[in-house]
């Protein structure tokens, strides 16, 4: 029962921080809101028992790619000073679209809901055992897309350098 | 009332069309990148949910999300990198002005 509201707590403060990200004219804030979200979505997954992703959902999206859009934002604002206030477009038609698309996947899984089974012991995976487990898939029977996924951060980080550095040595 | 995957999935949807709304809506890129990051984790949640509620849980739900994860982060690093880049060259960031290979 704790667990219930906990969970309904977490999902009000997750829809309400994300709802602030797309909305709040300062996109400043929309940062830090964003920052709120990510850290509720850490804690949702703490409550499901993945323990280490928690971890590195605050390591990388809150450590590393929050702090490298509120370092874009002051770099492209503080040169010129121009304002940081958000424009809007297209509001009402894409608040109809998210609004009708939200409807149609709600109703479908509520209509399944008898189908998706009950809820599983809170001891069936997680905890430190996780992790492991994690670490025996990664270097086991997924380790072709785990060289991957290093392969595609390397190029990307090179990308953003070559991206960054070429155009100024260019133009100034 | 306990709960169940359907729980998870809704929240998971609801944050999902949060993050399509602002990602039409926004018209700084930076704004649509911070959007688009709310999808992101609508779409971890929903695979680390499955893998939870699964008949024999395993892990390997949460190894999907470790992929959307990192690919995520390139997806950020090269984004950001090209905001950057445009805003030196033409002192823009909203999207829609940026119309270099428009005419």
């Amino acid at each position: 029962m704790a667990e219930t509201i906990l969970f309904y707590v977490l999902a009000g403060l997750l829809l309400l921080s994300a709802g602030l990200v797309v909305t709040v004219r300062n996109i400043f804030h929309a940062a830090l809101y964003l920052a709120l979200a990510l850290f509720v979505v850490a804690a949702l997954y703490v409550m499901l028992g993945a323990y280490f992703l928690a971890a590195v959902q605050v390591l990388i999206y809150i450590g590393a790619v929050v702090i490298l859009a509120i370092f874009v934002i002051n770099l492209t604002r503080t040169v010129t000073g121009a304002p940081v206030t958000l424009t809007r477009r297209w509001v009402i038609p894409a608040a109809l679209v998210s609004a009708l698309t939200a409807s149609l996947i709600v109703v479908a899984l509520l209509k399944s809901a008898g189908t998706t089974g009950a809820a599983v012991p809170a001891a069936a995976v997680g905890g430190e055992g996780a992790a492991a487990a994690l670490g025996r898939h990664l270097l086991g029977d997924f380790v072709l897309p785990f060289e991957l996924v290093s392969v595609l951060l390397l190029s990307a980080l090179i990308a953003a350098v070559v991206i960054v550095n070429k155009d100024g040595e260019e133009d100034r | 009332m306990t709960l169940t995957l359907t729980h998870y999935l809704v929240l998971a949807a609801l944050l999902f069309c949060l993050g399509v709304y602002g990602a039409i809506t926004r018209k700084n890129a930076i704004g649509i990148l911070m959007a688009l990051e709310l999808v992101f984790n609508a779409v971890n949640l929903t695979l680390v949910a499955a893998g939870r509620f699964r008949p024999q849980p395993d892990a390997v739900g949460q190894l999907f999300a470790l992929f959307v994860i990192a690919a995520a982060a390139a997806e950020s690093i090269l984004g950001l990198a090209i905001i950057l880049a445009i805003y030196r060259r033409r002192v823009v960031v909203n999207a829609d002005e940026m119309d270099l290979m428009k005419n």
